[in-house]
């Protein structure tokens, strides 16, 4: 049986790597992320409601409605938690190794193996085609609509601006320097489908991605990520985003080094899992939203 | 020293007993528990009705946008549509319409009415909602996100709502 809302919402840990990396982002966007955690907290939270009649009127049509399969949050949980396991699924060997241990960055340096530029632009895309995949399932839009999507970033706010920001920074700026988003969209367009058949995050998630088969799905993803380039670059510019600003908040979070920026890429990759993290609280945003208007 | 017969009887019964009481102890427990089995067993009931009438089908029945406010689409899933009320950018009330004939504990909660909006019955829920319950079927309702929008901004929007349209909606 898969896990409750309510467990998983209650899960979700107030500090280490993933916590402290996303926190050192809030100079991206200030004040937007408070890190929701712990379902009745996040119900009182959202709602500002006290009543605990109430509150768990909203607690119990929540649980029914992320259990009913057909409402699309299990398969949206499924894309968050998918699509981050699968990109850190190569370092996570070298990881296990750790367990127990403080995992820092320079105690972990020579068990990371940064990736090819080409394997780093093709997880930038498809963490931002998951993005638009689970969007959909969560609010009801239909699976293809590229254009409510981009539309739809522009009004995005809290948790989901907040896994943004981070994919911004740290799946494009810091591993693929600032024009990352030209560097993703050439590689797309330079692809063959079996490369991205051959990408294990592709692999991962490729059930839910819309497109008939490889060759449609390439097709779909370089039309999405091409969609979004103009959200994604006028993102950095508006805020004046460099690696190095990004790199230098982070080291007054995170023990890193500075002057190994290919391979602190790969350190975020294994060490942080902060699709999963923001999407859970996004996800249990949408529905204690809905489960409020509906009893 | 022998230990007596009857105490080297009694202590696997003992042990037996400690461990289920420990494996008692050690699952936690949730108030959300019941809810969960309720919506999990074979033969649950789903959360949403087959027969709930398309999200799709409330959006023309939300207040439009105008007078420096916005009216931003949110969700729109079975039985259920959900927006926005903005103004300068920021979130001031959700505005939501849904089917209660998925949860029909929502539309009972209007037997306790004491007051009507547009001919319809409408109660407050907690401190932040409004709602009013039209054909008996399709509840909508209005939810605070400031302090400042107040119950009765909650009611003067329920109004803005084309509630004689949605009562036609089969």
């Amino acid at each position: 049986m898969s896990k409750s809302i309510f467990e998983i919402v209650d899960k979700l840990p107030t500090g280490g790597l993933t916590v402290m990396s996303l926190k050192s982002l809030d100079f991206v966007i200030p004040g937007q992320w408070t890190n929701p955690v712990g379902f009745e907290n996040t119900i009182k939270l959202i709602t500002g409601e006290t009543d605990e009649a109430l509150i768990q009127q909203i607690g119990d049509r929540a649980v029914h409605l992320y259990n009913d399969k057909s409402q699309g949050y299990q398969r949206a949980m499924w894309l968050y938690e998918t699509v981050d396991s699968a990109s850190s699924a190569l370092g996570a060997a070298a990881l296990a190794g750790k367990i127990g241990e403080d995992v820092s960055f320079l105690g972990f340096l020579s068990n990371l193996t940064p990736k090819p530029e080409k394997s780093q632009s093709i997880d930038l895309c498809i963490k931002l085609v998951v993005e638009l995949v689970a969007f959909c399932q969560i609010n009801g839009i239909p699976g293809d609509s590229i254009g409510d999507f981009v539309a739809s970033l522009a009004d995005y706010s809290g948790e989901s601006l907040m896994r943004m920001a981070a994919l911004v920074c740290f799946d494009g700026l810091i591993p693929l320097g600032p024009d990352f988003a030209l560097k993703g969209l050439n590689t797309l367009r330079g692809l063959n489908p079996s490369d991205l058949g051959n990408n294990p995050v592709f692999k991962s998630v490729s059930s839910l991605i819309p497109g008939g088969n490889t060759d449609g799905q390439l097709n779909f993803i370089t039309k999405s990520f091409d969609a979004t380039t103009g959200w994604m670059n006028g993102f950095v510019s508006d805020r004046g985003l460099t690696p190095e600003k990004v790199v230098d908040n982070l080291a007054s979070f995170v023990e890193i080094s500075k002057d190994k920026l290919e391979y602190l890429g790969a350190f975020l990759d294994v060490s942080t899992n902060y699709y999963y993290h923001t999407g859970v609280q996004t996800l249990a945003r949408r529905l204690i939203e809905r489960a409020f208007a509906e009893i | 020293m022998n230990t007596p017969r009857w105490q080297r009887a009694i202590a696997p019964l003992l042990l037996v007993l400690f461990l289920i009481i420990g494996g008692c102890a050690a699952t936690q427990t949730s108030r959300f528990d019941q809810a969960q089995q309720e919506s999990t067993q074979s033969q649950a009931t789903p959360a949403v009705s087959k027969a709930a009438t398309d999200g799709s089908k409330f959006n023309k029945f939300f207040p439009n946008s105008g007078d420096g406010f916005s009216r931003v689409y949110t969700q729109e899933k079975d039985g259920f549509a959900n927006a926005k009320l903005e103004k300068d950018g920021k979130t001031l009330a959700l505005m939501s319409i849904n089917d209660t004939i998925s949860n029909p504990a929502a539309a009972a909660k209007f037997q306790q009415s004491t007051k009507s909006i547009g001919g319809f019955p409408a109660v407050n829920q907690g401190n932040t909602a409004t709602a009013v319950l039209v054909a008996d079927r399709y509840q909508a309702k209005v939810t605070s996100k400031v302090p400042e929008f107040t119950v009765s901004d909650r009611e003067t929007w329920l109004g803005k709502f084309d509630l004689a349209g949605l009562a036609r909606v089969k």
